[in-house]
């Protein structure tokens, strides 16, 4: 336990350190980008253009601005987005909801039919079924996720017009709360069914090796020989054993389901923190750049720590290995 | 466990593996034969706006042209070119290194694997694609710094896997045989080390290759590749931002094609790791029955 909190931590500070470093070496400065954009935030006096550099410190030495960074980071203060001309906390506080909206939709689908195939699979394993379910589960899993959804807003959203073209939910629509829900989740389908396909390949090949190994074990052997009817065998015995390794092995998922997000929501259009990071980037808004970074390995950080606190509490076999 | 039922199932199982492989490999030479003949293929400079734009299919275009008139035959066939480059190198410097870090953790033992075991730890959590977004803006659009970058960050899964591998055959008996006889660390790696590492180094080179293909991919179609050089990644972000792309049949000439093609390598990729995986490591033969 203490072994793995120490990896956080230095995980968390790596991190602090990459996404202080990485935005500093892109080049051209922000004012630089500011100009080029030639935007509402167009600064044409020299001096006034002095007066930020200064006040973004951009002139003070390297570990001057780490100390101030991290300083400031411990007081929640991210930063003035150089872009929206707002505090990057609040920047990103208005897009995280979504992405865990969309991440977690997607998650749990993905989840459902990938647990529930695996089990199948696992079940059956050799026979047809199970190979059927394996090629379609590969094959779907190489699919870029950015292709996908490019086909599935063309599919549904142009040709059918079932779904919204972009975004998360109606700009200025006005209406009542039921109908503002039902707006949102509208406009949530085809995201999280992206997120799904690419995620559920997966989270399948895990259940079934999972569910493979535990077929092998004697209790089913001897659930079969004292009489235990086939479905209980199933879904009762074999099933939950082969549920917990795949529960360890979600936090890797969520870590790899950022890239995901990036794809996914620049193909939606959908204002989430994946969006906001390419925004950022084709902006060189630095300090929403690096805020957004360090939330999203803070949200697999922290579903991880959860893991490992909450795993031995699921299965007590790790307990006494520990 | 030696049944003529287990002894066919097995064998079939060993064909079915090398039918994958051979799709995966088969597809991987196709697309390096395009790759290799591009400019005989192309019947167009890829990026060259010479044609009226939007043209549909045609001879002379056989895949129409896009909204700056450049013909999209030619884009595709010189997409293969980029997908080829960046995707083996990338694989096989993050699994060098990997391999080399792994070796040199276990080998060394103590503090130093200590250490190594940490840094690897931290590195399978750093989050992926906003880390290569930065270093794609920061180090440029070129081929060298995206393979750079991929294999910086892909190496810590090599690492792990090999570091338990050697851990394990430091202890067998051949190599502490080798090792009495008076053989140096050099000729431990090369004679026992490698061969038996041979598993985990191929599978990890095939799936960091298909992962090099999507991120590849991915950073053009995100506007962050070299808008100079012809990828798939970019003539789908070129697709998407023409507007009116979904209102007329272009979308199935312009769009579906690098799309597929992009598909195809990293599926390329991954049928052949499936379908080598039984034969390099026999463990996974029982698992898959």
């Amino acid at each position: 336990m203490a072994r793995a909190l120490l990896v956080h931590g230095a995980t968390f500070l790596v991190l602090l350190m990459l996404n202080f470093a990485l935005p500093r070496m892109l080049p051209g400065d922000p004012i630089q980008a500011m100009q080029d954009r030639g935007s509402a935030s167009f600064v044409t006096s020299d001096k006034a253009r002095a007066e930020l550099r200064a006040y973004y410190g951009l002139d003070d030495s390297v570990v001057d601005q780490f100390g101030h960074y991290a300083a400031n980071l411990l007081q929640g203060d991210l930063g003035i987005s150089i872009r929206y001309q707002a505090p990057v906390l609040d920047v990103i506080g208005e897009r995280l909801p979504w992405t865990l909206l969309l991440l977690g939709t997607g998650f749990l689908l993905a989840a459902v039919v990938g647990v529930v195939a695996g089990i199948h699979s696992g079940w059956r394993r050799g026979r047809r079924s199970d190979r059927t379910l394996l090629a379609l589960l590969i094959g779907v899993r190489n699919f870029p996720p950015f292709f996908v959804g490019s086909l599935l807003l063309l599919v549904f959203s142009v040709q059918l017009g079932w779904f919204p073209l972009a975004g998360a939910s109606t700009p200025f629509g006005v209406f009542g709360p039921l109908q503002r829900i039902a707006d949102v989740l509208w406009h949530l389908v085809l995201p999280s069914i992206t997120v799904a396909l690419s995620v559920v390949g997966t989270q399948y090949l895990l259940m079934r090796n999972s569910m493979v190994g535990e077929l092998g074990d004697p209790y089913v052997l001897l659930g079969r020989a004292k009489g235990v009817p086939e479905r209980r065998l199933k879904y009762r015995y074999a099933a939950r054993n082969a549920l917990l390794p795949v529960l360890t092995l979600t936090s890797f998922q969520v870590g790899a389901a950022i890239n995901l997000v990036v794809f996914v929501e620049t193909v939606f259009a959908y204002p989430g923190l994946g969006r906001l990071i390419f925004d950022a980037a084709a902006s060189r808004d630095y300090p929403v750049l690096s805020g957004a970074a360090l939330v999203l390995t803070l949200m697999v950080l922290v579903v991880s720590v959860l893991l490992d606190f909450v795993y031995p509490r699921l299965d007590p076999r790790t307990r006494e290995a520990r | 466990m030696s049944s003529p039922a287990h002894g066919r199932a097995a064998r079939a199982l060993r064909l079915r593996g090398y039918g994958l492989a051979w799709a995966g490999g088969g597809m991987l030479i196709v697309l390096a034969l395009v790759a290799i003949f591009a400019p005989l293929l192309a019947p167009h400079d890829p990026r060259a706006f010479d044609a009226d734009p939007l043209l549909a299919p045609s001879w002379a275009h056989p895949m129409g042209t896009n909204s700056g008139g450049q013909d999209l035959f030619s884009q595709l066939v010189y997409g293969a070119r980029d997908v080829l480059v960046v995707a083996p190198l990338a694989a096989l410097f993050s699994v060098a290194l990997g391999a080399g870090i792994g070796t040199l953790s276990a080998l060394a033992g103590g503090r130093t694997d200590a250490f190594i075991t940490r840094v690897v730890d931290v590195g399978l959590a750093l989050p992926k694609l906003p880390l290569l977004i930065l270093l794609a803006v920061a180090a440029g659009p070129s081929t060298i710094s995206l393979v750079v970058s991929v294999g910086l960050l892909a190496w810590p899964v090599t690492a792990r896997y090999v570091r338990a591998q050697a851990l394990s055959l430091r202890r067998r008996e051949h190599v502490l045989a080798a090792r009495s006889f008076g053989g140096g660390p050099v000729y431990l790696a090369r004679r026992h080390l490698l061969p038996a590492l041979s598993s985990i180094l191929v599978s990890g080179f095939v799936s960091i290759a298909a992962l090099a293909v999507l991120l590849e991919a991915g950073l053009a179609f995100l506007g962050l590749g070299d808008p100079q050089r012809s990828s798939w990644g970019l003539t789908m972000n070129d697709a998407l931002q023409y507007e009116d792309l979904f209102f007329g049949d272009s979308w199935l000439w312009w769009l579906l094609p690098p799309g597929a093609a992009t598909t195809l390598a990293i599926l390329g990729f991954t049928l052949l790791g499936v379908g080598l995986e039984p034969r390099l490591n026999p463990r996974v033969r029982e698992h898959l029955t």
